[in-house]
């Protein structure tokens, strides 16, 4: 066996395993390795070079603004079907936040209302708990041992990894949540606390999206040491909010999964804010 | 904010697998259920994201190809023909959207361009050639090696080596013959070994 051949059923053997090259291939070639240290040396060395790409890792993330992204052309492609006024308001309102630049005022202007259907959304999440209410006004992941003091010092989840249902005085268990209770008011086509944290979403997805956009621009105004610690937080938070994502799929109506949901998208705006002021 | 990030250990803890089939997930998104291409989303967003970041090496272009990807999976679920080969059928997707950006990019260079904290140079002599070869240095020349090769072996050799699919799969994702794959990926093979040589130790290729 030339040397060539038996290399290239080594990288045969190496691509797809023994059964690739048959059974006597295998044993040519194990005899010809034997005899021949350039290809024993070919073959340790195609070993080490998968072993390399193996361990080869991207500076690339799914991040849950590109799920955002998807699911958001996905509706204009299904909306585009129907005609309707409501339709063409939909689509305009679409490319509206779609438009490529926006000042950062108007990002601040959607990152408030964003704030007021969170704190809607958390009113109806728990109907008789004004103190929710109250304390989502900062929308912000609770410090611990903050001065609300609406949690316990540390983690309101209980060590298990099982959210406390009882440790935290002033978020009611989720079980205790009626978000789907009747109303007194009529109100048959009101939104549901899903949908209304949907839109909350929405509005600080589009509102991260369009700092983001402004954020990349000054990125190369902005100190080395201080941008390498904003991309730091900002990758904390897109786990945050990647996990939390989960959890909120997983259990649709639980409060303080939806809570600490919206509040990592707070907690990105503010980091983001942050670091566009910084080089004003 | 730390108080967040130490929660999602926590909240992970709640998130259970996800167990439902391929088959079964195409069957509800076709059926409108837009949870289960999320679903699908999930399962093969980074191999794709990964796959498409290899042939295009930039990131941002990478996570907009990507959503390209999705979408078009999305309108043409009815088109699959075989449900078992969602995966493959994803690829191929993500490999013709990946080859209409690079050909739009060959209009103003001929290289893949390879974004930011980059490239070491190979011949400064200052790195042992036994080193680890986990850091960030080794990734970059990975990359750039990545970025030289011309598109066929390119494709061929990131479908192989890192996204580990048979030559069948690959030669359904590239509509290219399993010679050809095998002719390309040798090459590849040889090009990337000259320029992570240094890594390999002397005595490798000679």
């Amino acid at each position: 066996m030339k040397c060539e051949e038996c290399q290239t059923l080594i990288e045969e053997y190496v691509d797809g395993g023994p059964h690739k090259i048959g059974q006597k291939a295998g044993a040519l070639v194990n005899a010809h390795v034997a005899a021949c240290s350039q290809c024993a040396s070919f073959r340790e060395g195609l070993i080490r070079e998968q072993a390399i790409y193996a361990r080869y890792e991207r500076d690339v993330e799914v991040t849950p603004m590109l799920w955002s992204s998807i699911e958001a052309r996905i509706k204009t492609e299904r909306a585009a079907k129907p005609a309707g006024l409501f339709s063409r308001l939909r689509e305009q309102m679409l490319g509206m936040f779609a438009a490529p630049r926006l000042s950062p005022a108007v990002a601040f202007a959607l990152v408030l209302i964003a704030i007021a259907v969170t704190v809607i959304v958390m009113t109806r999440l728990n109907p008789g708990g004004r103190e929710v209410a109250k304390n989502n006004s900062n929308v912000a992941v609770p410090e611990a041992g903050g001065s609300s003091g609406n949690r316990n010092p540390g983690s309101p989840f209980a060590g298990s990894g099982e959210i406390a249902k009882t440790e935290s005085p002033t978020v009611a268990p989720p079980n205790q949540v009626k978000v789907s209770a009747p109303r007194k008011a009529p109100a048959t086509t009101a939104p549901t606390p899903a949908q209304l944290v949907r839109e909350a979403e929405q509005k600080y997805v589009t509102a991260i999206a369009m700092l983001s956009r402004d954020v990349n621009r000054k990125r190369s105004q902005l100190d080395p040491m201080m941008l390498a610690r904003f991309d730091s937080a900002l990758g904390d938070i897109d786990r945050t909010i990647k996990d939390t994502r989960r959890v909120v799929r997983e259990n649709p109506e639980d409060p303080i999964a939806l809570q600490y949901l919206l509040a990592a998208y707070s907690k990105k705006v503010d980091v983001l804010r942050g670091m566009s002021a910084s080089t004003d | 904010m730390m108080e967040a990030v130490s929660l999602v250990g926590q909240l992970s803890g709640r998130a259970g697998a996800l167990m439902n089939s391929s088959e079964e997930l195409i069957a509800r998104a076709r059926r409108g259920e837009d949870e289960a291409f999320r679903l699908i989303f999930d399962r093969y967003g980074r191999p794709i994201i990964s796959f498409i970041y290899d042939m295009v090496g930039r990131r941002d272009l990478a996570e907009e190809l990507a959503q390209e990807t999705f979408v078009r999976a999305y309108k043409n679920l009815k088109a699959l023909r075989d449900d078992s080969k969602l995966s493959t059928w994803l690829f191929g997707i993500a490999k013709n959207v990946a080859r209409e950006s690079l050909r739009y990019k060959h209009r103003e260079t001929d290289k893949v361009a390879i974004d930011d904290d980059r490239v070491i140079e190979l011949s400064d002599g200052k790195l042992p050639p036994d080193r680890q070869l986990l850091d960030k240095e080794l990734n970059g020349v990975i990359r750039d090696a990545l970025g030289a090769l011309d598109e066929d072996k390119r494709l061929v050799f990131t479908l192989k080596i890192f996204q580990q699919r048979s030559y069948e799969e690959i030669a359904e994702i590239t509509g290219s013959s399993i010679p050809k794959l095998k002719t390309d990926l040798h090459r590849a093979r040889a090009e990337m070994r000259r320029r992570i040589q240094p890594y390999l130790g002397a005595s490798f290729g000679s």
